[in-house]
This record gives C-alpha cells, sequence and structure tokens, in this order.
C-alpha cells in the first residue's frame, strides 16, 4: 500500500529571468506521494508548487535530479496523469459535454464506455441542465467544475490539482471538496492537491507539505489524522485540528512573509 | 445635403466634386450605356471576378503555409525572411517584373491581386499559430491527445479567429491592389474605369467608380464576418 506513484529526488530547477540571470524556483526538492495517498502542497505564492506540478504532468524537465513516476523517469505528459489547472482551460469551441468527454474520445475509448459516466460526472459537478452550454455561457465556478469533471472522465490513476477551487465561493468550494472527497475515496486515485487554504489542506489531505519561500524546499510534512469521512464541521471541534492548523499557519506565515521580504511577525 | 448644395449653387466647381444629383444621372448614363462600350455591371463583374479568384487562391495556399510556418520553427525561419521582404514592398513596384513574367494578360492582374493578399494571410495564419492558448494545449496533453490530435482539437480551432481577422485584412489589401493590377493594360473593371475616367477629367465616373470599391470592400467583409460569426462563434470568448 505504501508503494511510491510519485518521487522527486533532489530536484532543482531554474528559470531564465529577465535580462542574462536566472531564478532558481526549486532547490533540491524530494517528495514522495504513495500510491492512493492524498497529499496537499502549500507554500508562499511563487515558491514553485505549480512548476512541481508541470513537473510531474511532464511539461517540463528538471535541470537536475529525477521526477519519477513509478519508479521511471517522467519525459512527457500522459492520459494516466489527469490535471486540473489553476484557470479552468475549456475549449471554447466545445460544448460543456464534449469538453468533458474529450479525454476518452482522444484516446480512442468506445462511446458506450463513457458515455455514462460523462453524464454523472456532470450530475456530480451540477451541469446536468448546461451540458449543451458553451463554456462562455457559464459562469467563472461552472467552468472549473466542468474541468474537474474533465479532468476525472479518463478515470487518471494520478490527479494534479493546482488550487482547482481558488476561484470558487465558499459554499460550492465546500461542496467541491466533499464531493473530491467522496470520490477520491471510492476510486483511490493518488493526488497531488495545490492550495493556499490551510483549512483546505487539513479537509482533504492525508499529509500536508509546506513549501518554504523560493527557492522552494520542503520544509514541513505533516500528517493529517483524521478518520474519514471527515465532516468539516466536527472537524472544527477537534482539538487536534487546532493545534494541527496553527503549526501549519506558523510555518506558512513565515514562509510568506520571507517571499514577501518582510521580517516574521 | 451640403454636398448637393455646394454643387448646385456654384459653391464648388463640379469638375472636382460633382453633385449627388449628377452622380445619379452617371449611373444611370453608365448603366444604359456603359463606360468606353463597357456596361457598368462588367466593370463590375470583371473586378470582383478578378479579384475573388486571386483571393480564394491566396487563402487556399496561405492559410496551409502560414499554419506550417506557424507550427515548424525550422520551416518558419526559413520562410518567414522572404515574406517579410515582399509583403510591405507597394505593389505598384512590382508591375514591371510581373508584365515582364506573366505578360499583360489577366495572369498578371491575378497575380498583383494574389500576392498581397497571400503574403499578408501568410503572416497571419502563422501568427495565430503562435497565439494559441498554451494551456489549452497542455490540458488536451494531460488528456492524451497526440499531436495530430492536438493539432485537429486544438491548435486549429484556437487559431481560427485570428485566422479569419487576417484574412479580413488580407482582402482589404488584396481589394486595394486592384487598382495596380488594373493598370496593367486593362480595358475593363472597376480600377481601370476609375484610372481611365480621371486622365479624361470624368470626374463623376472617378467619384462613382470610388463609391463601388468601397461598397464591394465592405460587403467583402461584411460577408467574412459573416461566415466568422458562422464557423467561429467562439472568436473573442474567453473559456
Ligand atoms: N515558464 C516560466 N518561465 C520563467 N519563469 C517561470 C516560469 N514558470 C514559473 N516561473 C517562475 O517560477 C516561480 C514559481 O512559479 P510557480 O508558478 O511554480 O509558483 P506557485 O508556487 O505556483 O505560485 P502561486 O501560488 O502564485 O500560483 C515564479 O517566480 C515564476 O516567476
Ligand atoms: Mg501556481
Amino acid at each position: 500500500m505504501s508503494h511510491p506513484r510519485i518521487t522527486l529526488e533532489h530536484v532543482s530547477k531554474q528559470f531564465a529571468a529577465p535580462g542574462a540571470g536566472r531564478t532558481a524556483v526549486l532547490d533540491n526538492v524530494s517528495l514522495t506521494v504513495n500510491e492512493g495517498e492524498f497529499v496537499c502542497l502549500l507554500g508562499p505564492s511563487g515558491c514553485g508548487k505549480s512548476t512541481i506540478l508541470n513537473l510531474v504532468a511532464g511539461f517540463e524537465q528538471p535541470d537536475h535530479g529525477r521526477v519519477l513516476l513509478d519508479h521511471r523517469p517522467i519525459s512527457e505528459p500522459g492520459p494516466e496523469r489527469g490535471m486540473v489547472f489553476q484557470q479552468p482551460m475549456l475549449f471554447p469551441w466545445l460544448t460543456v459535454r464534449d469538453n468533458v468527454t474529450f479525454g476518452p474520445r482522444m484516446t480512442g475509448a468506445d462511446k458506450a464506455s463513457y458515455q455514462a459516466d460523462a453524464e454523472r460526472y456532470l450530475q456530480l459537478v451540477g451541469l446536468q441542465d448546461f451540458a449543451e452550454h458553451y463554456p462562455w455561457q457559464l459562469s467563472g465556478g461552472m467552468r472549473q467544475r466542468a474541468a474537474l469533471a474533465r479532468a476525472w472522465l479518463p478515470k487518471p490513476q494520478t490527479l494534479l490539482m493546482d488550487e482547482p477551487f481558488g476561484a470558487l465561493d465558499a459554499q460550492t468550494r465546500l461542496a467541491m471538496q466533499e464531493l473530491l472527497t467522496d470520490i477520491w475515496q471510492r476510486t483511490r486515485t493518488t493526488i497531488l492537491f495545490v492550495t493556499h487554504d490551510v483549512d483546505e489542506a487539513l479537509f482533504l489531505a492525508d499529509r500536508v507539505l509546506v513549501m518554504s519561500a523560493r527557492p522552494g524546499q520542503i520544509r514541513e510534512s505533516l500528517t493529517v489524522p483524521f478518520a474519514r469521512p471527515r465532516n468539516p464541521e466536527e472537524l472544527l471541534t477537534d482539538s487536534a485540528y487546532g493545534q494541527l492548523k496553527r503549526d501549519i499557519l506558523h510555518a506558512v506565515r513565515e514562509e510568506a512573509a520571507k517571499s514577501l521580504g518582510l521580517q516574521p511577525a | 445635403m451640403l454636398w448637393q448644395l455646394s454643387g448646385s449653387l456654384g459653391w464648388v466647381d463640379p469638375l472636382l466634386l460633382p453633385p449627388p444629383s449628377d452622380l445619379w444621372q452617371t449611373v444611370q448614363e453608365l448603366a444604359i450605356s456603359g463606360y468606353r462600350q463597357t456596361p457598368l455591371w462588367q466593370h463590375f463583374a470583371v473586378s470582383t471576378g478578378r479579384a475573388l479568384l486571386a483571393f480564394a487562391v491566396a487563402i487556399a495556399l496561405g492559410v496551409p503555409l502560414g499554419l506550417a510556418m506557424g507550427l515548424s520553427p525550422l520551416f518558419g525561419a526559413v520562410l518567414n525572411p522572404f515574406v517579410q521582404f515582399l509583403r510591405p514592398l507597394p505593389k505598384i513596384a512590382l508591375i514591371p517584373l510581373v508584365i515582364v513574367w506573366f505578360g499583360i494578360g489577366e495572369g498578371a492582374k491575378f497575380f498583383l491581386i494574389f500576392i498581397s493578399s497571400f503574403l499578408s494571410i501568410v503572416v497571419g495564419a502563422s501568427a495565430a499559430v503562435h497565439g494559441v492558448s498554451q494551456g489549452r494545449l497542455r490540458a488536451a496533453r494531460t488528456l492524451g491527445a497526440s499531436r495530430r490530435q492536438q493539432f485537429v482539437h486544438v491548435v486549429l480551432p484556437d487559431a481560427l479567429p485570428e485566422v479569419f481577422t487576417s484574412v479580413r485584412l488580407s482582402i482589404g489589401i488584396g481589394w486595394t491592389s486592384l487598382i495596380a493590377a488594373e493598370m496593367v493594360a486593362a480595358n475593363s473593371g472597376l480600377g481601370w474605369m476609375v484610372i481611365n475616367a480621371g486622365s479624361y477629367l470624368r470626374t463623376d465616373v472617378v467619384l462613382l467608380g470610388i463609391v463601388l470599391l468601397g461598397l464591394t470592400g465592405y460587403a467583402f467583409d461584411w460577408l467574412l464576418q459573416l461566415l466568422q460569426r458562422r464557423f467561429a462563434p467562439w472568436t473573442g470568448r474567453d473559456a
């Protein structure tokens, strides 16, 4: 059960900065996400969270170190690693339904094999009445929900999620978090989830990784012990919840202050 | 009103600016007896025929070539200098060469209209590929789209609105070169009519020709906008 699905070994990554220099974004990052595990990645803005997801997705290659999927180096993107981006990234020329079924249609799956699932996911994210609409006819939150359904439908073994709920209102966000844990508990997809929100991380994750300010490193790895299924209201009354949240907030605030060049309070 | 009055009251010499009433007479005269033995509609048909044929070929060749240049950095780098050198050249400067190459028949006229719209379509289509959303391409790749599928299902539809825009601009440019094209030993066509009438001080015919040239250009653009709304309704829409 603790077979590592995603492994970063001493990964460093730089980007060309304006002018002649280079910005070190990741510095000697090592982390593991086990098969079936739900890991949240927290850290100050610009510390390299999206960069880590891009490396695992196969969009970028590390300058040093190795990025492995099931012990094999990742060389390019593949449908076994789904991704939900910070922006919905829907295709405006396709209806919501055609957006959602884009994956299976590309991989040549038999229509009968995904049609029922597609309708179910549309229903789960509350878009069954908007299947024939075009993305631009939806609100921002609805677009992000369509993007979630699109990423889930091909049943990827690994799902990379980059602040997928960041743009949602508080109620929809809660509903989506519960939906996500529901589906995850059934499918046991390995999930690496980037967020800014400590409560979100504690509600979703088995483990929380806190990153340092740029150049990013993994500063802390904290296990989230609460039994599942979790209930957001009950969590708040748990004394361990308060303690864990304080620890994480402390680390996050310290790093955020560093990244903004302030003195830690 | 002001235009009509200025002529009727003799404020402006009708030779400089014929009033609308004179122009209307010119329309009737040209419609019935034609200009230089050729009916007006025929001048119009000759010009639009020449232009449409040239546009069609320019689009059919220019869009694929531009897309290929946008997709392949190597191919783009090889062809770009030629395109960028030729594109800003005033096409009138090419007339002597074109006559040597194509003679003074329809070939020369076709080539002049074709080359000006073709070059800007190529530039526009290749820029459209560069403008394709990297984020959507990435989304398609994580969903398992092959390179061919990425092209067909993401690059093409994503570039289509900009391709339409560049075709609209290019057709405007091509229509502008009609005059240059019809300077080459023509004896009919709206462009030729304007040039010819100008040298005989038939300002009314010149003005009428200009109005017709303008209206036709406008109609082309309107038609393309219609096609764009029909075939790329996501133009300018975010998702
Ligand atoms: N393609 C790129 N070219 C150059 N620099 C880049 C590129 N991608 C990211 N960077 C830089 O790398 C750093 C980290 O970016 P990244 O997007 O990973 O941050 P992040 O942790 O996801 O931030 P946020 O929480 O704000 O989304 C930033 O300083 C950014 O400027
Ligand atoms: Mg990010």
